[in-house]
This record gives structure tokens, sequence and C-alpha cells, in this order.
């Protein structure tokens, strides 16, 4: 039986943010369609709004030629149209087998639960892995006892027994080591006999070119072309996910951010997703950390900053220091600036005053001395340019782009010597981030070293002196002066390694 | 067939994680054991029948907070229905009722209970309210309803109801079979699709919604449940005490908390059942006899019913943060 899918036109907005300007895409039975793009270029929000999770502002979704509209997750599922989530949507106190049929759980008559036969076909669906998972991976484990990437195998199987007409699988292989990732390719080639349409969405070339027919590419919310993949080369499609490689600096190079002395360095750092990194950071240099969202940049912050536990060396201006609490780090002169303001970074309903005092008051005395600290705070909002009525002005009537400076500005009391900047610009108006950009250089100028998380390419190009390109928890590749690129970039976040880069 | 051998311990396993019933048998016996010491008619059928008989009204009110909890939420209004269906249900049924008053006046308290449960339940489950701010909130007008309908305790129930309370049915007391019933009944709603519900819904709430499980339908339902089991409860009181009373089933909120702690389920939610929380209870009356038994004040049962609970709370904390540390 035949099944086609089509996304036509699809424009969504997150309020003033255009996540997709014009989504299109197409996959019918018998077919692995590949979806790729850079960070930002609205792959999830597709996928999401194809499978109901999200309602489109505009354009339409066909079935089979028929117009079609999802209000949920549930009315796409019964038209057959299931997604394996990333972030993983199962009950960790409950069984393999209650999770995998969980509200759609075999009952006999009596509304009774069929435990036997749930059991047996849970059993039947493990069967399709034997071999890459562990004998203990039995119907009636607990999910909460299994490790990730048993888990993300459970998440597969959960929409398998769904027995769906098209599967998009987000990022599915992450967490699956090659043995599954191989099992997983062989099984989709089934499905795609069995007359299944399977959508894959991948940061990972290799993975792309191997089970993939056809490949549609997404650029900054638009879709830019579809192609055969045996009729295209890594580097034709990496230039279509890329629009030119003209990179507009922001700031300029720190010429002598090259000999200063080194301030930091990072000897095979491990956390739970980072599998051995190493970097330097000199004296008033700018280093940005790329690649696609998740792929540990913001563990080695939180690891710098002694939020995470972590294995691994970190020197600090010629110590070896291991921080275990954000207290020690600040102590040492490590400032964090979190991605999440809202909920890390500030206190919304508080002022701007006490926001920008917080991390600094013992400072200022036993008994506050008030009058000092509000001079203090005066000289840091006109160094930022706040655009606010007064310092007692609570956080949350400020925009989005004078909120993020504030966070920044409680650590420039402090004149940090490191700063860590985890995706900062998020949701900021141009603007302020232009303003945002001129305080980075102005602390660079003055000796601070910064390591800039970024999911913008553009930032990472326009600003850094340096970038560490991260995938599956590793470092890819290291880009500078001639090989800071676009193309390299993108093409090192995709897991290739090609050109000049280490 | 080595198969068959593996499972069973996985599912050994799995009811000791799920329910750990363990911790409170271990101290049932040590309960039973004090209380058989400083008692000597302990084991008496009278004397055992008669404790039944004070166990069964807790047993009710925990069996229906068990439900609430492992759904992920908590009931504190619970103590507070018992009083307004307590008060009602006497009043109702008036000095001398015939037999269809006494059902008229069952049946109006049962329905002011699962209305009081679905008051809880929308402003929960619907409105997104907290469920401790909700439940705490509600308490107070329903305990203010039930002075309201009495303002001092009163009233008297037909003798017949008194009698069929303490009565035995096939050599057995009828307490006993009701908490046989409560217990079977609980092993169908678990052994249902409901039940995966619940505990999905206790467990993780956003992947039981992404998995398409009516969410909200399921927290509703469990406060309609915990309201229906207190109006239960208040049935029982008026049975055995003969009497109404507005102010009877104020403390009873954190005795069946206590006693769901007691029984292992955790107060997170997501896992545990009702018979731990029968255990519980008599494990908690146990402590209470002892008390009365040894000449302790008995202002330290409060003492102890609210310490075990802080320790319910912070126990999983400090277990979490002394492995840390190590």
């Amino acid at each position: 039986m035949k099944i086609s899918l089509a996304a036509q036109h699809v424009v969504k907005h997150y309020g003033g943010v255009i996540a997709l300007s014009d989504g299109n895409l197409e996959v019918q039975s018998g077919e692995v369609l590949a979806l790729v793009g850079a960070n930002g270029s609205g792959k999830s929000t597709l996928s999401k709004i194809i499978t109901g999770v999200v309602a489109p502002d505009e354009g339409q979704l066909l079935l089979d030629g028929q117009k079609m509209h999802f209000s949920s997750p549930q009315s796409a599922r019964r038209n057959g149209i299931v997604e394996v989530y990333q972030d993983l949507s199962l009950v960790p106190d409950m069984t393999v087998a209650e999770n995998i049929w969980l509200a759609h759980e075999p009952v006999a008559w009596s509304k009774i639960v069929r435990n036997r036969e749930m059991r047996a076909r849970t059993r039947d669906l493990l069967d399709l892995f034997t071999g890459t998972i562990r004998s203990s991976l039995q119907p009636e484990a607990l999910v909460s006892t299994l490790p990730p990437d048993e888990k993300q195998i459970v998440e597969i199987l959960k929409v398998l027994s769904l027995q769906p007409k098209i599967m998009i699988l987000d990022e599915a292989t992450a967490s699956l080591d090659s043995r599954q990732v191989d099992r997983l390719f062989e099984l989709m080639a089934e499905w795609k006999a069995q007359g299944m349409a399977v959508v894959f969405i991948s940061h990972r070339m290799e993975e792309i070119f191997r089970v993939a027919d056809r490949v549609t590419v997404l650029r900054s919310g638009k879709t830019v072309g579809t192609a055969l993949l045996d009729q295209i080369s890594q580097q034709e499609l990496v230039n279509m996910m890329i629009e030119s490689d003209v990179v507009s600096r922001y700031i300029k190079h720190h010429e002598e951010a090259t000999s200063s002395p080194m301030r930091l360095s990072v000897e095979r750092m491990r956390t739970s997703v980072l599998r051995g990194v190493s970097l330097s950071l000199r004296e008033g240099e700018l280093l940005g950390l790329g690649g696609l969202r998740g792929q540990g940049q913001t563990d080695i912050l939180l690891a710098l900053f002694g939020a995470i536990p972590f294995e691994g060396q970190v020197t600090l201006s010629g110590r070896s220091v291991h921080f275990t609490h954000p207290r020690q780090a600040m102590r040492e002169g490590i400032a964090f600036v979190p991605g999440e303001r809202g909920a890390q970074g500030l206190l919304p309903v508080r002022s701007v005053l006490e926001n920008l005092q917080l991390p600094s008051w013992r400072r200022y005395g036993p008994l506050l001395q008030l009058g000092k600290a509000r001079k203090d705070a005066d000289t840091v909002a006109r160094r930022l340019s706040l655009i606010m009525q007064s310092l007692n002005t609570p956080v949350n009537s400020l925009s989005g782009g004078n909120a993020q400076k504030v966070v920044l500005g409680k650590w420039l009391l402090r004149e940090p010597k490191v700063l860590l900047l985890d995706d900062p610009t998020k949701g900021v108006d141009v603007g302020a981030k232009g303003e945002f950009y001129k305080i980075l250089a102005e602390l660079r100028e003055a000796g601070t070293s910064i390591i800039l998380y970024s999911s913008e390419d553009e930032e990472l190009l326009g600003l850094c002196d340096r970038v560490i390109v991260l995938h599956d928890g590793q470092v890819q590749a290291e880009l500078a002066d001639v090989t800071l690129t676009r193309s390299e970039l993108v093409a090192a976040s995709m897991g290739t390694a090609h050109g000049g880069a280490v | 067939m080595i198969r068959i051998p593996v499972a069973n311990t996985i599912r050994l396993r799995r009811i000791a994680l799920r329910q750990s019933y363990r911790f409170a048998l271990l101290l049932l016996i040590i309960a039973v054991t004090v209380n058989a010491a400083l008692q000597s008619n302990f084991f008496r059928p009278s004397v055992l029948s008669d404790d039944l008989q004070t166990y069964l009204p807790l047993m009710l009110l925990a069996a229906g907070q068990t439900i609430v909890i492992i759904g992920g939420g908590v009931d504190l209004s619970v103590g507070a229905i018992v009083s307004l269906v307590d008060v009602l249900v006497v009043r109702t049924m008036g000095g001398n009722p015939g037999a269809s008053q006494v059902f008229l006046a069952i049946g109006l308290g049962l329905a002011t209970g699962a209305l009081a449960g679905l008051v809880n339940g929308i402003c929960v489950a619907y409105l997104r309210f907290q469920p401790i701010v909700t439940t705490f909130a509600t308490s107070f007008v329903f305990s203010g309803l039930a002075l309201w309908v009495m303002s001092s305790p009163g009233g008297n129930v037909p003798p017949g109801l008194v009698d069929a309370y303490q009565a035995n049915l096939l050599g057995l007391p009828v307490v006993l079979w009701v908490m046989v019933v409560v217990l079977v009944l609980w092993n169908f709603l678990r052994s249902t699709r409901y039940g995966r519900y619940l505990y999905a819904v206790g467990g993780q709430s956003m992947s039981a919604y992404v998995t398409g499980v009516p969410v909200s339908l399921v927290r509703l339902s469990t406060y309609i449940f915990s309201g229906l089991m207190a109006a239960f409860t208040a049935v029982a009181l008026v049975m055995s005490t003969n009497t109404g009373d507005p102010l009877i089933g104020g403390p009873m909120t954190l005795e069946s908390i206590v006693a769901v702690v007691l029984g292992g389920t955790r107060l997170s939610g997501g896992q545990g059942g009702v018979a731990g929380s029968l255990i519980g209870v008599v494990i908690l009356s146990l402590i209470l006899n002892i008390i009365s038994f040894a000449n302790i004040p008995t202002w330290w049962q409060t003492l102890v019913n609210a310490l075990i609970v802080l320790l319910a709370l912070t126990g999983p904390g400090i277990v979490a943060l002394v492995r840390r540390k190590l």
C-alpha cells in the first residue's frame, strides 16, 4: 500500500523569530529521505509540524494528495505518522514492555491488560536487535536501569509497535553504537521494502550517504533543494547547506592573542557527553565552540565552571585546578553567562541593581554600602548602554537584548579572567547583538579570555579568533585564519574533515 | 526453560522496586512483637476483630490517598471531606430513619465526596494549580461546610448500622471482607489500561503526554477516587462511632499520608500500591497502640507521624547527597 506525504510552503514563527519561512518536503512509500541543514535551519520545526506537535502558521500538508490538518501528535499518529523522539518519551519507573505498549496496550474484553501477550510481542520486537543489546534487556526490565543506547532502542521499538506508515527519526542514531546503527539500517531497508516511508534527520554525513535515497536541504528556514544521494558529493551537499563563503567579521581578530601567555588549558576532559576533549586558551583570546547543538559544547562550559562533574585536567594560569562548585570557579575569576537567561541568569522580578550586584555583594561590607554599590552598578549599566528607566526597574520589564546585557554585566563587576558564554545572543535583536559584540571586544582587549558557544555559525565566524568544532563529544576540527570558513565549519559539524582542518 | 527463572528474578526485582513492601513488613513484625509483649491478649480473636474495626476507616482513606500520590499529586483535603460527609450523613438520616432514608443519606454522602474530589481535580488537572496549595485551601472550605452542617458533635444512627459494622460474614468480620474487596478492586484497577496510565502520569507526565496518555483526565480521576474513598471512610466512621462529629477527619489527613509512606509508596509518584498502604495503616495503628500501652503521652503520636513524613520527603535527597560526597 502506497503512501505519500508532502509539506508545501510551510511557515512557522515563534514570536518575532522566523523558524521556518518556506519549508518543503516530499516523501513516499519505499524510500528513506534525509533531512539536513545547519543549526537553526528549521529541521526540527518542520518535523514537528509534520507530526502535529506544533501547528504551522501558513502552508499545507498533503497526505496522499489530500489536504490534512493535524491538531495533535495523536491525530498525526492515527494517520500513521510517528516520530522517534530524541529527548526520550519513556517513563523510567515502568518496564520496557509497559513503555512500548503505553496507551495502546492489548486488552481483554474485561479491560484487563493482557500482560502475557504484551510481553511476548515485546520480546518479538526486542529480537529485532538481538546480538546488539544485552541479554538483560527483557520486557520486564525497568527502563530506568537501561543505558542510553538501549533506551533509544526501546524508543524506536515503541514507535514501531504502532505499525507506522511514515516514520521520522530525529538524530535517533546519536546514542547508538556502530553495531546497533548497522542493525537499525538493516531494519530500515526492510521497512522500506514493506512500503514504509522514512524521514531520517542526522548530523552524520557518513550515515546519510549510507542509508538515505534522497536528501532535502534546509537553509535558514527555507528548503533550498532536494537531490538523489548517488548523484551528489559530500562537498556539493555542504555547499547546498551554506549560502556563500563570504564571512563578515563583527570584530577584528586579536593579533596579539597568538603570542600572549596561556590562560587555560584542558586535557582529555570527559563527562557523560564529552569523550576526551583537549583545548587551550590564551590571554585575550576569543575561542569559539562550534558544531551542531548538543555535541558537548555546553558540557565544556559547565564543567569548567564546576557545575557538573568531569574527568580530566584543567590548568588555569599555570596552576592545576578542579572545581566542584561554581563558587570555587568564581573565586578564581571564571564567569559563566548561561543560555537560559530567564531560568539561570536572572532573578526576573528583582531590580537591575540587585541582578547586577548579586555575585558581588561581599565587596560592599557586612552592612551593605548601598550608595557605592549603586554607583558601581551605574557605571556598568552605562558601559553596557542599558536601556532602562532606572536601576530599580525589574529586569523582566527589559527587552531580551537588554536583559542579556544585565547577565553579562553582573560578571563585568567582578572583572573575570575567563568568561564562558553559552549561546548568549539567543533571542536577542540585531541592535542589541551589535552592542553585545562591542562589549566582548572591549573585554578581550582588556585581557579577558573568552570561550563562546553559539548556535549561530555567523557569530562564531564573525567573532572568534579560533573555533573548535565538536562532533559526538570529540573535537572534530580546529579552525583558524584561512580554515575559519563557513564550508569548513559546516563540513566539520557533519563529521567530515576535509581541506586543511586538523 | 532457562528463560523462566530469569524472568522470575526480574519480576521479583520489579516488585521490590515498585512496591517496597519489605520495609513495611519488617516494621509490621517489629510493631506486632512489641505490641504482643505489652498487651497480653493481643492475639485473642475478639481483640483482633476490634482492632480491624478501628483500622478500616483509615485504610479506606489511605487507599484513596495512594492513588492520588501514585498519580503524582497529593490530597490534603481528605480529612476535611471525611468530616463533611460524616456530619452530612448523620444529619440526613435524622433521628429514626427508614431503610430508604439510610440509603439516601449514604448515597448523598458518597456523591458529596466525589463532588469534592471533582473540585480538587479540576483545579489541579485543568487549571494547573499546585496540588498541595489547592487541596490545602479546599480543605478549609470542606471543614467550614462541615461546621455549617453540624456545629458540634451529635446525632445518632440506627442500631442496625452499628450491628452491621460489627457483624461477621462466613465466619469472618465484615470489615475484613471490605478490606479484601478494596484489595481486589485495586488489583483489577492496576491491571487495566487505566492502571498503566496512572503509573505513567505519576512517573513522567511529559513522556506520558507525548505518548498519547490522557494526562489531565487521569489526574482528575485520582482526586475523584480520593474524594469517594474519603466518603466511604466517613460512612465507616459513622457506623463505628454511632454519631456525627464535624472535626473527626482533621488528624486523618496526615495519618493517611504517613500510612502511604510506610507502605513503600514514593511521595514523588509513579510507584507504589494500595496493599502497602493498608499494611502502613496497621503499622501506624500499632505504634499508636504501643504509645498508649507504654504510658507515653499521646502527643508523641503527632510528632512520630510528622517525623515519618519528613523522613520520607528528605530520605531520597539525603541518600543522593551522601552518594555524591562519596
